[in-house]
């Protein structure tokens, strides 16, 4: 076998097909760039959707040897209390619904189980814990937090979503500019829909930007976040997307 | 399913108590802990809830492409690092409760089954190790090379060539 490095073998990211490539994102093989890249073109690329879709159920009957475990009882009682509000369903309010969900989900959980420790520390002047069995009624929704701990460093990204003014506040304190790279921030939204652009971040700086409903809508508990290094300007718009620097993942506050 | 996409919740709960224990088991695999793996699994009915019209009953069946469902979002919940994740060891799997809900009866298309373990059986054992690996454990290349003590470019030539044989075979059976 080992002689056989030279017979076509795909070593490269380059050099794999769109079917390996749903393979391997189905396999669950990929991260950082390589997923950004396969859930990018599961939104634009039916033929690559159908594919990893083509793994997925020809790899689903080896499930069948993961012996079966009995979750606690509270998992259904926190799904139906989840669901159980009324409210319409049409076309026209899928992608709301999806997120109203997200939110009647979060609510339901034990704060232990929606939030982690440090990105509570982020909003310390709000309350630091919702009981799990009191109903919270928001008037105005939660700000989504994620803290993004840059890799081999102690530095952290902070990014915070205030839904009331569809605003974004990136903090990146600590980091500073090479002068050769820029980093640009990615949203992946939760429902695997496309990647998307939350901008170069600055150094140093607290920045604070509007975003496009076309953004917001998909910003929800869940939703990842990616730091990507790219060259001075962002990511060129034909080059793939550079090396990921630093991840995390929305969640409610 | 069809019942569920039309927003009857009673369907759910059926869904959910024929087939929770076989997802809690793999939400369960995958990450390791019973605490993020139920979150997991609260995570797949409600997504299930909200995204029912998503299943096409001409492409899967509902338990193949709920199986597969769970483990994606239980991989997407590994790689957002918010566990350490890990495969399970077998004694902390909890013990099944005697009325086993239709365990054995959600056996996955058993033609299908025969035929991704003859394809996966075919391919040399180095390389059913690791493919295996990435599908019960949700190791990345990285981690797999890792693993193995080989380069990460060892690691994803080994594993794509085994993915192309694994497809040709599969497509083969498909055609015949």
């Amino acid at each position: 076998m080992s002689g056989e490095l030279d017979d076509n073998l795909p070593d490269t990211d380059e050099a794999r097909d769109d079917p390996l490539l749903a393979a391997e994102w189905s396999l669950g093989l990929l991260e950082g760039e390589g997923l950004i890249a396969a859930r990018g073109k599961q939104a634009s690329d039916p033929d690559f959707a159908w594919r990893k879709e083509w793994w997925d159920n020809w790899f689903a009957p080896l499930a069948d040897e993961i012996p079966p475990a009995e979750p606690s009882a509270q998992v259904w009682e926190r799904i139906a209390s989840a669901i159980a509000q009324p409210e319409p369903r049409s076309a026209e309010v899928v992608a709301l619904k999806a997120r109203l969900k997200t939110w009647q989900m979060v609510s339901a959980v034990t704060s232990a189980a929606a939030a982690i420790a440090v990105m509570i520390s982020v909003f310390s002047p709000t309350t630091t814990s919702v009981a799990p069995s009191e109903p919270v009624v928001a008037a105005a929704p939660a700000p989504l937090v994620a803290a993004l701990p840059i890799e081999g460093t102690a530095v952290r990204l902070d990014v915070t979503f205030i839904p009331e003014s569809d605003q974004l506040l990136v903090a990146a304190i600590g980091l500073s500019a090479d002068n050769v790279h820029d980093h640009e921030l990615w949203l992946l939204p939760a429902d695997g829909g496309d990647v998307q652009s939350l901008g170069i971040i600055t150094p140093g700086k607290v920045q604070r930007s509007s975003l496009s409903a076309q953004i917001t809508r998909n910003l929800a508990a869940g939703a990842q976040v990616l730091l990507t290094r790219e060259p001075l300007g962002g990511k060129p718009a034909d080059a793939s997307p550079g090396p990921v620097v630093a991840k995390g993942a929305f969640s409610s506050v | 399913m069809l019942r569920l996409a039309d927003g009857d919740k009673t369907a759910l709960e059926e869904i959910y108590h024929a087939t929770r224990v076989k997802l809690f088991g793999i939400c369960l695999r995958i990450l390791g802990d019973r605490k993020e793996a139920e979150d997991a699994l609260q995570d797949v009915y409600i997504n299930l809830w909200q995204r029912a019209d998503r299943y096409d009953p001409a492409r899967a069946s509902p338990i193949a492409w709920l199986a597969a469902f769970a483990r994606n979002r239980a991989i997407d919940r590994l790689r957002t690092g918010k566990v350490r994740g890990g495969a399970v060891p077998v004694e902390e799997a909890a013990p099944l409760a005697d009325e086993a809900p239709l365990a054995e009866a959600l056996l996955i298309d058993l033609e299908r089954n025969a035929q991704i373990h003859t394809c996966l059986g075919a391919l040399d054992e180095r390389t059913q190790i690791h493919i295996r690996a990435a599908f019960f454990e949700g190791k990345t290349y990285a981690q797999l090379a890792d693993q193995a003590g080989v380069p990460l470019g060892t690691m994803k030539s080994w594993i794509r060539r085994g993915l192309l044989r694994l497809r040709a075979c599969l497509e083969a059976s498909e055609r015949a």
